[in-house]
């Protein structure tokens, strides 16, 4: 009789990435999934249908026609104050950004899963990590943003999916976990996330009082809608969504660093990359280069201070992207000149190795 | 009779339903939309449904339904208002949940997502109001377009050759087996108006009993789009639009 254990306790578990968002969404107390099937995250969703949460926590899980489909639906459930999400990859987020753009809008908190394969176009399904741009600097219409998590283990992807429904909720916005194709694909060790009960409808009233579960004497209809068509009007909203974000920039950025404390060169990665990087500082340390790794856990907000302040302390900047170089611009951005930045990247799929991270930072950086 | 006897409260016949509210609306003098809106307000009042019921708007000319029924509401994407109404409904499956769409909403952008929550039998009621016509953006062609009809795109009258042929998507819609009820009304005369009352309620009836998707078509004028007066649009509307939309139930499970 060991089943209380499985739902409650610290229990080491062996999976995917993928498979570790499905458990972590279950147990974020999710109320609904919506999705449609591409590589690398299908499993995301065969891992919800096989374990059938509608019959131990109710929550819904629904196979769609489009991507489309998936990312209105989960507008329609958030507007409810439900817990919603979705995920999919490069191709199909590419299929939500006006739907992500219109729940940012409206103001609706939702969570959104990209598990990054190469592009541009249908790509391919290796890992990239291309879709930066598009995911912290607007990607649909407008003037909007989305809380971005990097994860870099598939513990993170069961940590990041509870904090992203926590982040939403707090802000009530969408709240993107931006993966790639290793970290979905990938085994690794992971403790689940505790169990949290689904609202109830009374805890929706109260938490999310705008949500629409139906007009009841005591309050005016409620309205989830993105469109205001006197222009002072949508200014005001555009303004109140500014001045949300830099709430967000101020109290949720999130980094870590390794080796950082008499680093002489700075390596910055996120995701997959920053776990290539971690090997490569240790390769450059073995070496007597005094290199250190700091990795953006929020690429939204950006950990703009934190690197600015390496600025004077180091020596030179490596940023290494699985990507022509995106994040590179908001690093030189953050240090504004003071240091030479410098970028290692791998396109179309190609995740690097730490020799070639290593060759980069003694040729460019160090300069040996 | 005196106007005092008249205007006694006891000697009311008919009252405008506590469910629309006083808000002037911006459709158009002649336009079927502001009938189709009170004959949904009446139904949610009737039911006692008013704090039970989620409205889905589209984008379109009804895409502000949101300000005239005191309902809780959700404006959709353009043509999405199926796939956020299936949302809405399997999360909350004991409200009432119904899309309002236009022709292109419905018929052009939001043609998968109106298959699909139909072949998926959504417990949801789809009231779709067709004109023929663009009406918001400045009357435009719609799939619904008649043949030779003129339209702002179409300035020499639909052509076939060109532009394809009229979408009959509620044909379509009836064939699916998640649909337990689809018709086609108008509300050009006081007889058409109580039945499409009537198709309504019984949307809405269906949804409420699980029975799958409803899909109520009002064939409708849009006289300013059409550029004829109320009276001469609903004369076009009878002559042109039943021949290729003919009134009735397609399906009446």
């Amino acid at each position: 009789m060991n089943n209380s254990k499985k739902h409650t306790g610290e229990e080491v578990r062996l999976m995917k990435g993928n498979e570790a968002i499905a458990h972590a969404a279950i147990r974020s107390g999710c109320d609904g999934y919506f999705g449609y099937p591409i590589t690398p995250q299908s499993e995301i969703m065969e891992t919800l249908m096989e374990l059938e949460p509608w019959n131990s926590t109710g929550m819904v899980v629904l196979q769609v026609e489009s991507e489309t489909a998936s990312i209105n639906m989960v507008y329609g459930a958030a507007g409810c104050g439900k817990k919603s999400m979705t995920s999919s990859s490069s191709p199909g987020i590419s299929l939500m950004q006006e739907g992500m753009s219109y729940i940012a809008c409206a103001e609706l908190p939702c969570v959104v899963v990209n598990v990054m394969r190469g592009g541009p176009g249908l790509g391919t399904i290796q890992p990239s990590q291309a879709d930066y741009y598009q995911s912290v600097k607007g990607g649909g219409h407008g003037d909007y943003k989305l809380i971005t998590l990097a994860p870099a283990s598939v513990q993170e992807m069961a940590d990041h999916t509870v904090m992203a429904f926590d982040l939403a909720f707090k802000y009530s916005t969408p709240a993107l976990i931006l993966a790639d194709g290793v970290i979905g694909q990938m085994m690794e060790k992971v403790v689940l996330p505790p169990f949290q009960p689904r609202m109830t409808e009374a805890e929706i009233r109260e938490k999310c009082p705008w949500a629409t579960l139906g007009k009841t004497a005591d309050r005016k209809p409620n309205i989830i809608t993105s469109l205001s068509l006197q222009a002072e009007e949508m200014e005001t909203i555009n303004l109140r969504l500014q001045k949300k974000y830099r709430e967000i920039e101020k109290n949720e950025v999130l980094f870590e660093e390794f080796s950082c404390e008499d680093a002489e060169y700075l390596v910055i990665a996120f995701g997959t990359s920053a776990r290539v990087c971690q090997k490569a500082v240790e390769l450059a340390r073995a070496e007597g280069i005094k290199a250190g790794l700091l990795r953006p856990i929020t690429l939204y907000p950006f950990p703009t201070d934190a690197i600015s302040s390496f600025a004077d302390k180091t020596k030179g900047m490596l940023t290494v992207e699985m990507s022509a170089g995106q994040m590179v611009d908001d690093v030189r951005l953050a240090v504004n000149g003071r240091v030479p930045v410098e970028f290692y990247g791998r396109l179309g799929g190609i995740v690097p190795s730490p020799d070639e991270v290593l060759e980069v930072l003694k040729t460019k950086v160090v300069k040996l | 009779m005196t106007t005092n006897e008249i205007i006694n409260p006891a000697n009311l016949v008919y009252a405008k339903t506590k469910v629309l509210n006083d808000t002037p609306m911006h459709y158009c003098p002649g336009c079927s939309h502001g009938v189709v809106h009170k004959l949904i307000a009446e139904i949610i009042d009737e039911m006692d449904f008013q704090d039970k019921t989620i409205g889905i708007a589209p984008v379109g000319c009804a895409v502000f339904a949101y300000k005239y029924l005191d309902i809780d509401w959700q404006q959709a994407a353009h043509g999405r208002a199926p796939a956020v109404a299936t949302a809405v409904k399997r999360l909350l499956p004991d409200r009432l949940v119904f899309t309002y769409q236009g022709d292109g909403d419905l018929a052009a952008i939001g043609t998968a997502e109106t298959i699909h929550a139909a072949n998926r039998g959504e417990n949801i009621a789809i009231i779709f109001i067709n004109n023929g016509i663009y009406g918001m953006t400045g009357g435009q062609m719609a799939p619904t377009t008649l043949e030779k009809m003129k339209t702002a795109t179409t300035p020499n009258g639909r052509n076939i050759a060109l532009n394809g042929y009229p979408l009959n998507i509620t044909n379509l819609l009836a064939q699916l087996e998640g649909t337990c009820y689809v018709t086609r009304q108008s509300v050009h005369t006081v007889a058409t108006v109580r039945k499409a009352k009537k198709a309504i309620q019984k949307a809405f009836e269906n949804s409420m009993a699980g029975k799958g998707t409803s899909v109520v078509e009002i064939v409708s004028t849009c006289n300013s789009g059409w550029k004829l007066s109320p009276a001469a649009s609903n004369d076009w509307m009878v002559e042109n639009m039943f021949p290729a939309y003919p009134l009735g139930d397609l399906k009446n499970l």
